[in-house]
């Protein structure tokens, strides 16, 4: 790892990852404030109404008890949009848009290796995720305290669902810099990356709303963040051994095929 | 920095039937050449010729389909990390990041490097590069701004070898000067310069030795003065009276007869040829100086094959004797 190009990374990221560490931390806030003020209300629609029922289960979540709401908070479009924009923008940029840019160029000239330049990235953008999954879980903490909901919810276990919330962006982030370590251009990598990223949402958020494609959510690596099984005690290890695994196959074959890719003059 | 005959042990450059294909593409095809310790080695040839392969391979960007290369004694693909440690590179039409600000790139630049920018100082001093130059960001920068950056993130640490691609590319003639000095005082401090350019009155003008490159084939490897030598040199005569007798002077051709004038072209010494025409009669003579830009147009022209312009030992150029 280099030291040098991991805090220029930071440093590069700093404005932007401060911006959507604060919208994590509000987002988490909101989700227990709105869960504490609403859910009573949602509640008694949801008995009214069997179709508004069904788009209460949004993401395997539901707005009916506190853990629920988590999960549901958790894969709000607008929430996975912010930590994409580091976890699968930054990854797909890491390599293929330094490429482009030629910036790569003059790096490489270094002796820095590619393999070290490949998994300092990885950890700059997994650092990144850590931070901003730890904001997310901080704001919901405080939205806890301050919403007086201490008593049903077990703060002990918000480390663990810090880690699996690592696991998910960090898989989402060795998939998109394997990609990006494969492109010279950052417009293929980029598309690749939402792609994969949008497949894996749809894939869950089916199965949420239609029970007969409940099948699909086994393929998406959404459905192995468990907020709610995290919360009841009811993690399954197999969701974590999965993510790393996911992490670990991409960094493989990217630690694989980076140091042995042509580099060519960029155009 | 460190006296002259530092590393004169191995040749800073040594590539041997260096091949690369794309595909069906040959970019390089059997590139040998060696470039020595202390010299200043152009390398020529147009677009699309090999140049940026055969530099791209040389720092471990491009694997070679075939053949192998040394730099600095070290092997290109097993020990490039330490070959770009102790080589300085400027790559062509370099891009810094616009948001940085010149010192911060050049600072950026020497951490990974890992070695102290001994000689930023200096080099900024000679190309003009002002403090205030330094803390602009570089999105504001003109191009020279941008390739004078280059050129100093490339040296400032002092390389042993400097691999430079196009570096005169956007500076001002003033600033080329001062670039001509920098690459005499590197050369004065047995530092090896490898460069390729377009421009050939530079290389003329700064370079020991310079290699010719075509389609990936190399065409001819030798001294400046050798490949002037070789030149033909445009003539033209002027005379008083009857034409002279011209048609057996050795190394004379393309003579064309207009009145009491004559032009041609000379190969060889030109000692043997004024002797020839010396005579009252003689009434103008002039005598065109060879540029290497002819040199290079003819290792161009048509149907030549790439062993016209090589030295006596052919491929084996990298087994040029010294001189």
């Amino acid at each position: 790892m280099s030291t040098v190009l991991l805090l220029r990374i930071w440093r590069f990221a700093a404005t932007r990852l401060l911006i959507v560490t604060l919208a994590a931390l509000v987002w988490g806030w909101l989700l227990l404030f709105f869960y504490s003020q609403f859910s009573e209300a949602i509640r008694q629609l949801a008995t009214e109404s069997s179709i508004f029922k069904q788009f209460t289960n949004f993401g395997s979540g539901d707005l009916f008890t506190i853990s629920g709401s988590i999960t549901l908070g958790t894969q709000h479009p607008l929430l996975i949009a912010l930590i994409a924009i580091f976890a699968v923008g930054g990854a797909a940029l890491a390599i293929a848009g330094e490429r482009q840019a030629g910036t790569l160029e003059v790096l490489l000239a270094r002796p820095l290796p590619r393999r070290t330049y490949l998994l300092t990235q990885l950890l700059a953008i997994l650092a990144m995720v850590a931070l901003l999954v730890g904001a997310l879980l901080a704001g919901m903490a405080i939205g806890a305290v301050t919403q007086g909901l201490t008593g049903q919810l077990e703060l002990a276990r918000f480390p663990l669902m810090w880690v699996n919330g690592v696991l998910l962006w960090g898989a989402f982030a060795s998939v998109s810099l394997a990609i990006s370590a494969s492109f010279d251009r950052p417009g293929p990598a980029i598309g690749l990356s939402i792609a994969f990223l949008l497949l894996n949402y749809f894939l869950e958020i089916l199965g949420s709303f239609w029970t007969d494609a409940k099948w699909t959510q086994e393929y998406s690596l959404f459905h192995h963040f468990q907020p709610s099984e995290i919360l009841a005690g009811k993690a399954d290890p197999l969701d974590f051994v999965l993510l790393v695994a996911v992490i670990l196959i991409p960094l493989a074959y990217a630690l694989w095929r980076f140091p042995r890719r042509d580099l060519a003059a960029p155009a | 920095m460190e006296g002259e005959g530092r590393f004169d042990a191995l040749p800073a450059i040594e590539t041997e039937r260096l091949t690369k294909h794309y595909g069906s593409v040959r970019a390089l095809n059997d590139l040998s050449l060696e470039v020595r310790p202390g010299e200043i080695f152009g390398f020529l040839g147009p677009n699309g010729a090999g140049k940026s392969t055969t530099i791209r391979t040389l720092l471990g960007y491009l694997h070679a389909t075939s053949g192998n290369a040394r730099v600095l004694g070290m092997d290109v693909e097993r020990e490039n990390v330490e070959i770009r440690r102790r080589v300085g590179y400027l790559p062509g039409g370099i891009s810094l990041y616009g948001s940085m600000s010149g010192e911060d790139a050049l600072d950026y630049l020497a951490d990974l490097q890992g070695q102290p920018a001994a000689r930023r100082a200096e080099l900024c001093d000679r190309l003009q590069l002002t403090a205030h130059d330094l803390r602009r960001r570089i999105r504001d920068y003109s191009r020279g701004m941008r390739q004078k950056l280059g050129v100093i993130q490339a040296l400032q640490h002092d390389p042993e070898l400097a691999i430079l691609d196009e570096p005169t590319e956007g500076l001002d003639p003033l600033m080329q000067h001062a670039f001509y000095g920098i690459l005499e005082d590197m050369k004065a401090a047995g530092r090896t310069i490898f460069f390729s350019s377009h421009v050939l009155p530079e290389v003329e003008r700064v370079c020991d030795r310079v290699a010719i490159i075509r389609a990936g084939e190399l065409m001819a490897l030798q001294t400046v003065d050798d490949l002037l030598a070789r030149r033909k040199r445009r003539i033209t005569l002027r005379w008083r009276g009857a034409a002279p007798d011209l048609s057996s002077i050795p190394g004379l051709a393309d003579l064309q007869l207009r009145g009491d004038r004559a032009t041609a072209t000379l190969a060889g010494e030109v000692g043997p040829f004024v002797r020839a025409i010396a005579s009252p009669a003689l009434e103008d003579l002039t005598i065109e100086p060879a540029s290497l830009e002819e040199a290079f147009l003819e290792f161009y022209a048509d149907g030549e094959g790439p062993a016209a312009g090589r030295p006596e030992s052919g491929a084996g150029a990298a087994a040029e004797g010294p001189e």
